[in-house]
């Protein structure tokens, strides 16, 4: 799966995704190979857990191959609809387990610096892909501490604002306060990105 | 939620951070239109998509792939039957982009031991379809009651905003009327103080006109009495006024002559003195008027004949003077060559 010629997870091409509601078999290995490694990343920062992320990406990709004639450009690139689909699929899972009263997420000391640990090269990404987990690497990292554990434990943790604000002991205007800023400036840092066509 | 709440709830939707009751009062928002909250959120929702990326990359187990691809392959109920119950759904970031991955029904199959069942189970199945479809349709009322509630609040939200920079504005208006007026009456009575003005330049024009109509016989008889061509005629008293004395001097570079009497007899009523030259006949050269108490006058009067005059007279006449004397002579003088 890791080949020279492997294409950029950033800018996997719809038209793979057109040939998959065709049933092109190619088409879906290709789509694994391209997505996988962000995608089981993904899984993985959100569950704490590989086999339990083994079984996510199972079901993620089952889904997409039954689904993916749903799939909508003008909704977003490829890469957003599967991660979205992914992260949607990994709250779900961590809620399912909350209810059952198992341990929810990392511990947050670990939250903010599970991420962007390495920003040296990977031999599963592409120059591109690196280049990109080196940008939002760092746009991630210049915010302060506290907004980027907000953002964190609502993106990865699935938690409200008001969860958010319990779980910190803090104002609930203030946890609110932290991800808006955090978000806006991540906004004006990234935007370049996905106006190259990265993502969006 | 005003507008500009909804506004500052994009980027914690994005994030994932909004309760279900807001995400579900943003919903209703940008199902209403609302272009810029839509322009945000997508490019709230990239910057979601990209968070991913920065994380460190962990490869998935190389047999992973192996085992998509052959549960891909085996008949799709068995397919459906991989997938574990999602149990509470989420739904964000946004039902927005996840209105494709509507929640997944759950795997039914049926086996022969239910199929001999149905029969007996069709009437208890069918009441629980209907009154699973009329919750089903409850619940969609409901979700729609409460967007179209939402969007009802922030128009509500809207109107209120436009009538308050409506106020707004009238009050401006109001004001700039009243500062409109005030600049009125402030140039009315500038015009009004530049008519006074006005008035009292051309008093004083007309003083200054007075001053200098008194002053400039003054300045000519000056010029007159340092000219070295003056010419002057001494006329005597007839006796008729006896005391009187009269001289006449001209200035050939004004041709003006200028008549100086004293003692002249005050001019009765109806009369006056009447100068005159005489060459081959008398021609009129001007009428003054001596009021009571007066004790010299000054007569001015342009004559551009002087040099062919020889003798001059001064007689009284009728008020407004005579073609030719006929009244008594009162000086009388010669010109010395």
């Amino acid at each position: 799966m890791d080949t020279p010629t492997r294409r950029a997870t950033s800018s996997i091409d719809p038209a793979l995704l057109a040939s998959i509601v065709k049933g092109d078999q190619q088409a879906f290995s290709q789509l694994y190979d391209h997505s996988s490694t962000l995608l089981y990343t993904l899984a993985f920062r959100i569950l704490g857990d590989r086999e339990e992320a083994d079984e996510l990406l199972q079901d993620v990709y089952l889904e997409v191959w039954r689904k993916v004639a749903r799939y909508d450009l003008g909704r977003g690139t490829p890469i957003a609809w599967l991660i979205t689909l992914t992260r949607s699929r990994a709250i779900d899972r961590l809620r399912a387990r909350a209810v059952r009263g198992q341990t929810a997420t990392m511990p947050l000391d670990a939250t903010v610096s599970s991420r962007v640990a390495d920003l040296g090269p990977s031999p599963f990404e592409t120059q591109a892909d690196q280049e990109l987990r080196i940008a939002v690497g760092n746009a991630i990292t210049s915010l302060p501490a506290a907004q980027q554990q907000a953002i964190e434990l609502a993106y990865y943790d699935g938690l409200s604002h008001n969860e958010i604000a319990a779980k910190l002991n803090q104002p609930l205007g203030t946890v609110k306060t932290r991800i808006k800023l955090g978000m806006s400036k991540l906004r004006e840092t990234l935007r370049r990105c996905w106006e190259q066509g990265d993502l969006g | 939620m005003t507008h500009e709440e909804l506004e500052e709830a994009v980027p914690l939707y994005a994030a994932g951070a909004l309760d279900r009751v807001e995400r579900q009062a943003l919903e209703a928002h940008l199902l209403s239109g609302c272009q810029s909250c839509h322009s945000a959120l997508k490019e709230y929702q990239s910057v979601a998509s990209l968070l991913p990326f920065g994380l460190s990359p962990k490869q998935a187990p190389r047999a992973l792939k192996s085992k998509i691809m052959a549960a891909r392959n085996q008949d799709p109920m068995t397919v459906d039957g991989l997938l574990k119950d999602p149990g509470r759904r989420s739904l964000e970031p946004g039902e927005w982009m996840n209105h494709l991955f509507p929640p997944i029904a759950p795997a039914r199959s049926l086996s022969l031991p239910w199929a001999i069942g149905v029969a007996t189970v069709l009437l208890v199945s069918l009441g629980g379809y209907f009154a699973w479809t009329y919750t089903t349709r409850v619940s969609e009322d409901t979700l729609k009651i409460q967007q179209l509630e939402a969007a009802l609040q922030d128009q509500s939200a809207k109107i209120a905003n436009l009538k308050r920079d409506l106020g707004l504005r009238d009050r401006s208006m109001a004001e700039l009327q009243v500062d409109v007026q005030r600049k009125m009456n402030d140039v009315i009575e500038l015009k009004s103080q530049l008519m006074e003005r006005e008035v009292e330049l051309e008093s004083t024009r007309e003083q200054l006109t007075a001053v200098t109509r008194g002053k400039v016989p003054q300045d000519e008889f000056a010029t007159l009495l340092r000219q070295p061509d003056a010419k002057v005629v001494t006329l005597a008293a007839s006796d008729m006024a006896k005391g009187a004395s009269g001289v006449l001097l001209y200035n050939p570079v004004t041709q003006k002559v200028w008549l100086y009497s004293a003692n002249l007899p005050e001019c009765p009523a109806g009369t006056a003195y009447q100068l005159w030259a005489i060459d081959q006949k008398p021609v009129s050269i001007g009428t003054f008027h001596i009021d009571a108490g007066e004790m010299a006058h000054l007569l001015v009067k342009r004559m551009p004949d002087f040099e062919k005059t020889r003798k001059f007279a001064v007689s009284l006449e009728p008020a407004g003077g005579r073609p030719q004397p006929s009244g008594p002579i009162y000086l009388a003088g010669q010109r010395a060559f």
